[in-house]
């Protein structure tokens, strides 16, 4: 399987933050959501991947491409959070200039979504809806034929319904093999119902990456006291918070646990939890140093 | 860059029919009151100010990070601007001319001579204030950046003053007039080229967040 983006050791350093070699790739066909709190990294990631912002260190490779040659960029499409053209434009206008920025540009197809989503071809940017502005800079990006779809917070302070049209309209997109996605996002319920892989970075570092089946199919939270997380074996936790009347204990593998530990509660992981969990929670080496007692 | 530039000339069009609009008013205006051509000095200036719609469009609307991810090179996006800023210049000093031309045409005392020399002294002023101004408005915030621009043209005005005095020192200046100025037009679209040169080098390295 080809990789429709490919990023190694990116490395990026400001004065309060550190994108530190950040590697997971994006393999055709497939769609990567890329979760993590405000603040992790994702944007920096996107924006170095896209040059938006010069990386220190580390090797991106876009459609098999190390260089982000116009071509490259003829067959990505990008949707930032807000729509990002100046509001006085209409999608209209918004044609005629997009049809001198890309040879591709098909404006045909860019039409045909406006009037699926039913926006205006005339009306100027600054009347539209927070909703509206994501689906048109949605129906630019998917008008040029692009090969690679990167949407950086693009559903964040969206109603559920207008979500769920980005992705549907998304879902439809990554049908040809040769499509991709890489969406980053903190409303991980959105992934739960289109990513194939999870990436989850924290405080600039890739905690894991990993198919998002295994995280909801395998992934488990046992849900119980002080007395049994003692005993439980530490090399099975992933990591665990104290809550007020129960600990919370991330494992990987929810079979074998509840086939090891019988007595024990053990619950699907939301990836929201699992996120959870890894931003608030404590490591195994931790509990170990305690002695269990946090 | 062409499609760019019309998302430009789109965002800056109602301002420029209003300037086009005015400096054909004011040369009528001004006949009364003095020489016509002297609109010449005033027009591309003018006409300049959306060049400054567009870039604080752009801040406003995060453009300049939505354009980088599209096929466009950075040089591309800074030659788009400094396009747009003579394009403006030269539509002034051409609307400027309409009502120089009728008021001719109606007798007005209007020479050749009175028209490059105007002329001359209004473009050097447009292209030393984008020199200034254009490649600040992407170091500096909009904010300071609006203020540069407004600086500027006071600068380039004292630059224009410092190069004929200099130039007084080696010719009478008086005398040659019309040759002066066209040296200071030609200092003034070196210093153009070379900010955008400047300008250009900067961009490529900055990161746009």
């Amino acid at each position: 399987m080809t990789n429709a983006l490919a990023i190694q050791g990116l490395t990026k350093t400001y004065e309060d933050f550190t994108l530190d070699h950040v590697s997971f790739t994006v393999p055709s066909g497939s769609i990567v959501g890329l979760i993590g709190e405000n603040g992790a990294g994702k944007s920096t990631t996107i924006n170095a991947a896209l040059g938006l912002i010069r990386k220190e260190d580390g090797r991106v490779a876009i459609l098999g491409n190390e260089e982000l040659s116009s071509d490259t960029k003829e067959q990505i499409g990008v949707v930032f959070d807000g729509s990002n053209y100046p509001e006085i434009l209409s999608p209209g206008k918004i044609n005629r200039v997009m049809k001198h920025i890309y040879h591709s540009w098909d404006e045909q197809t860019y039409f045909q979504l406006l009037k699926q989503f039913s926006l205006p071809v005339d009306k100027q940017i600054k009347q539209f809806s927070k909703g509206m502005k994501m689906k048109l800079a949605i129906c630019a990006a998917l008008s040029h034929h692009s090969r690679l779809l990167i949407l950086d917070e693009a559903t964040s302070g969206l109603d559920p319904v207008i979500r769920d049209d980005i992705l549907d309209m998304l879902l439809d997109f990554v049908q040809d093999e040769e499509h991709s996605i890489l969406v980053s996002s903190h409303i991980t319920s959105d992934l739960e119902k289109i990513a194939d892989y999870i990436v989850f970075i924290h405080e600039g570092k890739v905690v894991f990456s990993k198919p998002k089946d295994e995280l909801t199919e395998a992934y488990g939270i046992i849900k119980c006291g002080a007395a049994q997380f003692d005993e439980l074996d530490k090399s099975d936790v992933i990591v665990y918070r104290k809550m007020d009347y129960e600990w919370q204990v991330l494992i990987s593998d929810r079979e074998k646990m509840q086939r090891k530990y019988p007595k024990a509660m053990i619950v699907p992981a939301t990836i929201d939890e699992i996120m959870l969990l890894y931003v608030k929670g404590e490591g195994a080496c931790k509990t170990l140093r305690n002695g269990g007692k946090g | 860059m062409k499609g760019i530039l019309i998302k430009d000339l789109y965002i800056a069009r109602s301002n420029i029919v209003v300037t086009v609009v005015s400096l054909i008013v004011l040369g009528f205006g001004l006949s009364f009151l003095l020489e016509t051509s002297a609109l010449l000095v005033l027009a591309p200036v003018a006409s300049t100010t959306a060049v400054f719609i567009s870039i604080t469009s752009d801040a406003g609307s995060k453009w300049n990070k939505n354009v980088i991810a599209m096929p466009v090179s950075r040089n591309q996006i800074i030659g788009e601007k400094y396009t747009f800023y003579i394009i403006l210049a030269l539509a002034g000093l051409a609307a400027a001319l309409i009502p120089c031309g009728i008021l001719a045409q109606l007798g007005a005392d209007i020479t050749a001579q009175s028209l490059c020399l105007y002329g001359a002294i209004g473009m050097s002023a447009t292209l030393l204030a984008g020199g200034i101004s254009l490649p600040c408005a992407y170091l500096f915030d909009p904010e300071k950046s609006q203020i540069v621009f407004m600086m500027s043209f006071m600068a380039s005005t004292g630059i224009i003053a410092g190069i004929v005095l200099f130039m007084n020192l080696l010719i009478p200046v008086k005398e040659y007039i019309l040759p002066t100025f066209g040296i200071v037009l030609a200092v003034a679209v070196i210093c153009f080229v070379i900010s955008y040169i400047v300008a250009a080098k900067v961009y490529q390295k900055r990161d746009i967040i």
